[in-house]
């Protein structure tokens, strides 16, 4: 039983006859996970298995293959990497608390004292962080936290300032608010569509830059010791 | 079966661009359930738990420390949010997202115990509720390809077919996992041994409201009992 309702006749038939086969991929991707998970006995496989029972989840979903459905999978992807780095931490947390110690995040045994180390992160991620902002909204923003990135690691074996950092979070909290406040525009006063279309796209672009505390940089405070 | 059969008695809709949250009398009140037991748990204060030590007569207190504490109660207030939005949300993906939401936020809340025990079946509890998804956006997404929407405003008026009883399965299959309910219980149970119970509580109601939803929310999509 293919769906009879609103398929619009420009859709060649082919491509509306994809959706059952699509249907059975998913689920057997998923049944193919769990049985992997019921095979396995550690538990840091099993959470990685889980994974591809999440994949099904976004054949499901993609399977329907509308517009809406692309902007729903955005959604399913997002929650599954959330669950993925809460189930993670958990496991982390655990290990550690029956190991008795704490485990660096990037356990970097280097202690280079070099002029490269010094002076070419700045003028990279000064580089990354101009060509994301020209390029503004997600992808601008992927770009530019690539290189503020790039210039941590690099300066993590001398130290960073951590007040900068504490700073850098805080901010990334006002433009993510700046993000939801144009969302919050476009659907309750949609004549105002300019200033929301900027402030999502600026807003997702400094939010996104400045998303290295996702990498745990400023949750685990691994930054905040002076190396020198 | 019609919105007003189901929710007492149909009092409007709040129409934001495409999703139409719509207001009736048995979700209005479960909306402001939820809001009252998140504002009293953002209120109130942890308890310490007390054991007897077996052979003497001292007595062991597990304290929460202040950080744990102030996170607890964050994840707490944002699961009682999550909770409140499910009850209102007139979207089925939406509320499948907010159920997601109370997913992840009960891990949250239990993440940073220091009992080995519990972390384990706070790590069992995540894997099935990550196997969860699965049924539960598939259950959404393949009621969204049958009927072309997923808003309960329009799928009330779209007669039942066979796919979307067997998607309404599937949406019921992730709910439960996703919430720890009956089959899913055993390791959500053991969550609940740790200090610090207020905000364990939400965890516990926040289950408890989605079922009932979820249960508002078959009905008006599957029309068992006639149109």
């Amino acid at each position: 039983m293919a769906a009879s309702v609103l398929v619009p006749t420009v859709v060649s038939p082919e491509v509306v006859s994809l959706y059952i086969p699509a249907i059975f991929t998913g689920l057997l991707v998923g049944l193919i996970g769990l049985l992997a998970i019921s095979y396995q006995k550690n538990d840091l496989h099993a959470l990685i298995l889980t994974d591809i029972v999440s994949l099904g989840m976004l054949i499901l979903v993609a399977a329907v293959g509308t517009d809406l459905a692309e902007a729903l999978i955005l959604p399913g992807l997002v929650v599954e990497l959330a669950e993925i780095l809460a189930i993670s931490e958990i496991l982390m947390s655990r290990e550690m608390r029956k190991m008795d110690k704490t485990v660096e995040l990037i356990p970097l045994p280097l202690s280079f004292n070099m002029e490269i180390l010094d002076t070419a992160p700045t003028f990279l991620a000064i580089i990354l962080i101009i060509y994301g902002a020209f390029l503004s909204g997600f992808t601008g923003g992927a770009i530019a936290g690539g290189g503020i990135l790039f210039y941590v690691l690099s300066k993590m074996t001398r130290g960073v300032p951590s007040n900068t950092w504490e700073g850098v979070a805080g901010a990334s909290g006002i433009a993510w608010c700046l993000w939801i406040v144009g969302f919050l525009i476009f659907f309750v006063a949609p004549s105002y569509w300019l200033l929301a279309l900027f402030l999502a796209a600026f807003g997702i672009f400094i939010k996104v830059a400045f998303k290295v505390g996702l990498i745990g940089v400023i949750g685990r405070e691994e930054f905040k010791k002076d190396k020198e | 079966m019609d919105l007003a059969t189901l929710g007492g008695q149909f009092l409007g809709t709040i129409p934001l661009g495409d999703i139409v949250l719509y207001l009736t009398t048995f979700n209005l009140f479960m909306f402001g359930a939820a809001l009252v037991f998140t504002a009293i748990i953002a209120m109130s204060r942890t308890e310490s738990q007390v054991e007897a030590e077996f052979g003497t007569l001292n007595e062991r207190e597990k304290k929460v420390s202040k950080d744990e504490f102030k996170i607890r109660r964050f994840l707490s207030i944002v699961c009682g949010l999550a909770t409140a939005g499910a009850m209102i949300t007139g979207d089925l993906f939406n509320f499948t997202l907010f159920v997601c939401l109370i997913g992840i936020v009960n891990i949250g809340i239990v993440a940073a115990v220091k009992e080995v025990d519990v972390l384990d079946s706070a790590f069992q509890y995540g894997i099935i509720a990550m196997i969860a998804t699965l049924p539960l956006f598939g259950g959404a997404a393949s009621i969204l390809a049958t009927t072309g929407t997923i808003s309960l405003l329009e799928l009330v008026n779209i007669p039942t077919s066979a796919f979307m009883l067997f998607s309404s399965i599937l949406l019921f299959i992730g709910v439960a996992g996703e919430s720890g309910v009956a089959p899913f219980f055993a390791t959500k149970a053991e969550m609940f041994r740790t200090a610090g119970s207020p905000f364990l509580v939400i965890i516990h109601l926040s289950s408890l409201l989605v079922i009932v939803r979820t249960i508002e929310i078959l009905l008006i999509i599957n029309k068992p009992f006639g149109v």
